[in-house]
């Protein structure tokens, strides 16, 4: 029998242990076994580390301390052969009752240690929590920043409108949606003042007599197209489909006109700019949600400063009606003018103001019966 | 030794106690998950709890996007309106939306909802998914005509786990099968029967296979190698195996009554013997409907050539006063010397039997020694001879019976017929001195 005693305790004695050091420093003595639970720390000791205090496998980050040890004795139940499996699964069920937080750090801890039935665990744990809770209630247990803009939280993907408190969230979001919107227009507005455009009021004025066919407004517009064309592009990213685009255009028209007053090669198609607006809202073309064309994108807030005299603006908004109750009633005569030359080349005589444009800068116009609608700036 | 081991543990029960620090609490720490544990843990949600995560904030906007499953059910479309055309538009629109945001591999796609019948964007679907990598496809047409699966469902050769109800499948003629496919369920499919063979020919990793109300083929040449699970229920003339000598769980419901015997040649074995020829290791067995009349089709031996040695389940719905039907059952008994559980459920005889009703023999209850019998257990009978015979033998030949539980049919003679079966049941010799028998209501 001391022989057999002997053989135990030798057998005692040959458990091996391995070293494992966390970040903060500690190191811990575990037993083999239940360390090469981990894959990772299996990995590690046949690189030959772990084997002694001094050359301790060092644990990834999120391993803290406290996690370790109850990694350890998830290790400990779970690497023990003689348990059943329900035996298993009620031990589980008792080891992940803990506040979320420890939920998540144990749930890092374990993904880092590779140690997936444990992973596995805490994550259908997790999906509990989540499970059935509202936005509110999920951002409260795991304090997650509500950090979205209102006009960010859009419909929900899925038909959630059962739920009378959602259809009514829904409610404010849009309409909530809509006044950030224009503010965030009036920002823009205010902005991009340092676009000056100085052309000479003349010229804007002629351009608005001459209606159909001033070669000469058309020509300063046709050289800086080029310009225009990047900028369209930059500013496509901000141009967002909405009712408050009637306000944007408003205000643009306001700053165009002040901006008559002298020459900026950098804000070509000003002229345009200042037209389209007025010309827009005042035929209220707003639903521009399922169109893409040039003309929205040409006439953005880009251009817009402020110095336009009053009594000057009124004069002007009177002409540019005229100019748009003209343009409408010739409209379908003129769009197959349009589509004639689009097709036989690129470079249309400027008589069509700003056909031009449309139909070079962004070929991918479709010059649809739709057009009339949106196009008429021309 | 482990001093150090006894600090962290004493740490741990004192961690409670200690006022957490007001910053650990107010950290967000999931959001901070790596990426492949968030889709786990979204996929343990419905799709719909998943995609809502979107609005909990900025980080988790697209967290949803990546997570490796996909199911759309009833629970995908919660508007209730009366109009078919709106709710599968919706439905249709919900799926189309969920695509296109999704990234990344797609192992499981199960689309099963009520109102969506066999629609053309089903096809548009599976043509997205055979691009990708999809490891399981579940399809349920719940209601309307089968659906004709698209083509490019056959390309799909990451299958693990095939699905389908109420579709009709026409493998093209350059079709090699699912390499990877493990498991395949079809249940209400209609498929031509040279296709189906080549299609379980042709899925060589084939380990369960489960097919329910079919039409089309009515010969099951099953030739899978690496069967272990066989479940079918179904109307099919022939059943036959080859190569599958790990088959090891077999339920099989033949739901019409025919005369099975008449292809069957004079002098060559019957269907007991071909059925039983490649099922060497087969553990658990259960004969439903009228299987066993198929069985019995044919010459039926004392002993099957091949002994059972690993079955240890039975389970036989049997028509008590159909000889041929008890021979073949006693065959089996006696061909499974391991067995530990016998359900024996009765099947009410039929109108106008083809067999005429004979007693066994005593003789054939001969050579019966159940050693391992222990749970036996009894459901419909009526307290026919014939049956009670039965019971009798299987009585007295259980050395190592623990239970028998008995349930009589239901029966207008009521209560007198009960006490009939009683007075016999208790009668009867046991074999087993820890035998019980348990009488149940009907």
């Amino acid at each position: 029998m001391v022989e057999a005693d002997r053989e135990v305790m030798k057998a005692e004695m040959m458990k091996s242990y391995i070293w494992l050091q966390t970040t903060d420093g500690s190191i811990q003595e575990v037993e083999q076994e239940i360390a090469t639970f981990c894959p990772l720390i299996c990995q590690e000791m046949h690189s030959g580390l772990g084997t002694s205090k001094t050359y301790p496998i060092s644990l990834p980050d999120r391993v803290n301390p406290a996690m370790l040890s109850l990694i350890i004795d998830y290790c400990r139940f779970h690497q023990a052969p003689g348990r059943s499996n329900k035996e298993r699964k009620v031990y589980d069920e008792k080891f992940i009752r803990m506040d979320s937080n420890r939920l998540c750090e144990l749930t890092s801890a374990a993904d880092s240690l590779q140690l997936k039935p444990l992973v596995d665990l805490t994550s259908r744990a997790l999906a509990r929590i989540i499970e059935g809770k509202s936005p509110e209630e999920i951002r409260g247990i795991f304090h997650i920043p509500d950090d979205l803009t209102e006009e960010e939280k859009l419909e929900p993907l899925k038909n959630t409108m059962e739920d009378s408190r959602i259809r009514l969230l829904n409610r404010l979001y849009a309409r909530k949606r809509k006044e950030l919107k224009e503010r965030e227009n009036l920002k823009n507005a205010q902005n991009e003042e340092e676009c000056v455009d100085n052309r000479p009021l003349d010229d804007l004025l002629s351009f608005i007599n001459g209606g159909n066919g001033d070669s000469k407004g058309a020509t300063a517009s046709k050289s800086k197209k080029k310009n225009r064309k990047k900028k369209d592009q930059q500013k496509n990213a901000h141009e967002d489909n909405n009712p408050s685009n009637n306000i944007s255009f408003c205000n643009a028209i306001d700053n165009d006109k002040k901006k008559t007053n002298g020459h900026d090669p950098s804000c070509p198609k000003n002229k345009l700019h200042g037209l389209s607006f007025p010309i827009l809202s005042q035929l209220k073309l707003q639903d521009t949600r399922d169109i893409n064309f040039a003309p929205e994108h040409e006439f953005d807030d880009s251009d817009l400063d402020d110095e336009i005299d009053p009594a000057m603006k009124e004069k002007i908004d009177r002409e540019v009606e005229d100019f748009a109750r003209r343009l409408n009633s010739d409209w379908p005569e003129r769009m197959q003018e349009i589509l004639c030359l689009g097709q036989e080349k690129r470079h249309i005589p400027m008589s069509m103001n700003g056909n031009d444009a449309s139909v070079k800068l962004n070929p991918k116009i479709k010059m649809r019966s739709e057009v009339p609608k949106h196009s008429s700036f021309i | 030794m482990n001093v150090s081991v006894f600090f962290f543990v004493n740490q741990k029960q004192r961690e409670p106690h200690n006022l957490p620090c007001r910053l650990d609490l107010e950290i967000d720490k999931i959001s901070s998950l790596p990426g492949h544990v968030i889709d786990k843990i979204l996929s343990h949600l419905s799709l719909r709890e998943a995609v809502r995560t979107s609005i909990l904030c900025s980080k988790w906007r697209y967290k949803w996007v990546t997570v490796p499953s996909l199911v759309f059910d009833n629970q995908s479309v919660l508007v209730s309106s009366q109009d078919q055309t709106v709710l599968r538009n919706k439905l249709v629109n919900i799926v189309d939306h969920v695509l296109l945001l999704h990234t990344g591999p797609i192992d499981k796609f199960k689309l099963s909802n009520r109102d969506l019948q066999g629609v053309p964007d089903i096809d548009r679907w599976i043509l997205f998914l055979s691009r990708g990598s999809v490891k399981e496809f579940v399809l349920e047409i719940w209601k309307g005509h089968r659906y004709k699966l698209h083509s490019s469902l056959y390309l799909c050769q990451k299958l693990i786990h095939l699905e389908l109800f109420n579709c009709l499948l026409t493998p093209p003629a350059t079709f090699n099968g699912f390499k990877s496919l493990k498991s395949l369920d079809l249940q209400h499919i209609t498929m031509e029967q040279t296709a189906f063979e080549y299609l379980i020919y042709s899925c060589p990793l084939l380990e369960r296979l489960t097919l329910m109300n079919f039409d089309g083929f009515t010969n099951l040449k099953i030739h899978a190698p690496n069967l272990l699970f066989f479940d079918i229920g179904g109307v099919f003339e022939d059943v036959s195996f080859q190569g599958t000598s790990h088959l090891a769980i077999v339920s099989i419901g033949l739901y019409v009554n025919a005369d099975y015997g008449r292809n069957l040649a004079l002098g060559k074995p019957g269907n007991l013997v071909k059925f039983f020829a490649h099922l060497p290791h087969i553990q658990r067995l259960e004969i439903q409907s009228f299987f066993l009349k198929y069985l019995s089709a044919g010459n039926i031996p004392v002993k099957l050539p091949a002994v059972c040695d690993d079955l240890s389940f039975l389970s036989i719905r049997i028509n008590f006063s159909d000889m041929e039907e008890k021979l073949a059952a006693l065959c089996l008994l006696r061909s499974s010397p391991n067995l530990q559980e016998l359900e024996l459920l009765a099947r009410p005889e039929e109108q106008g039997g083809l067999r005429f009703v004979a007693n066994i023999l005593e003789e054939d209850y001969q050579n019966g020694p159940f050693n391992q019998l222990r749970l036996i257990k009894i459901v419909g009978i009526v307290g026919h001879k014939q049956e009670l015979s039965f019971i009798n033998f299987l009585l007295i030949n259980s050395s190592a019976l623990e239970k028998m539980t008995v349930k009589p049919a239901t029966s207008d003679r009521g209560w007198e017929m009960q006490k009939e079966l009683l007075k016999e049941l208790l009668c009867f010799r046991r074999a087993s001195i820890n035998a019980q028998i348990i009488y149940q209501d009907p």
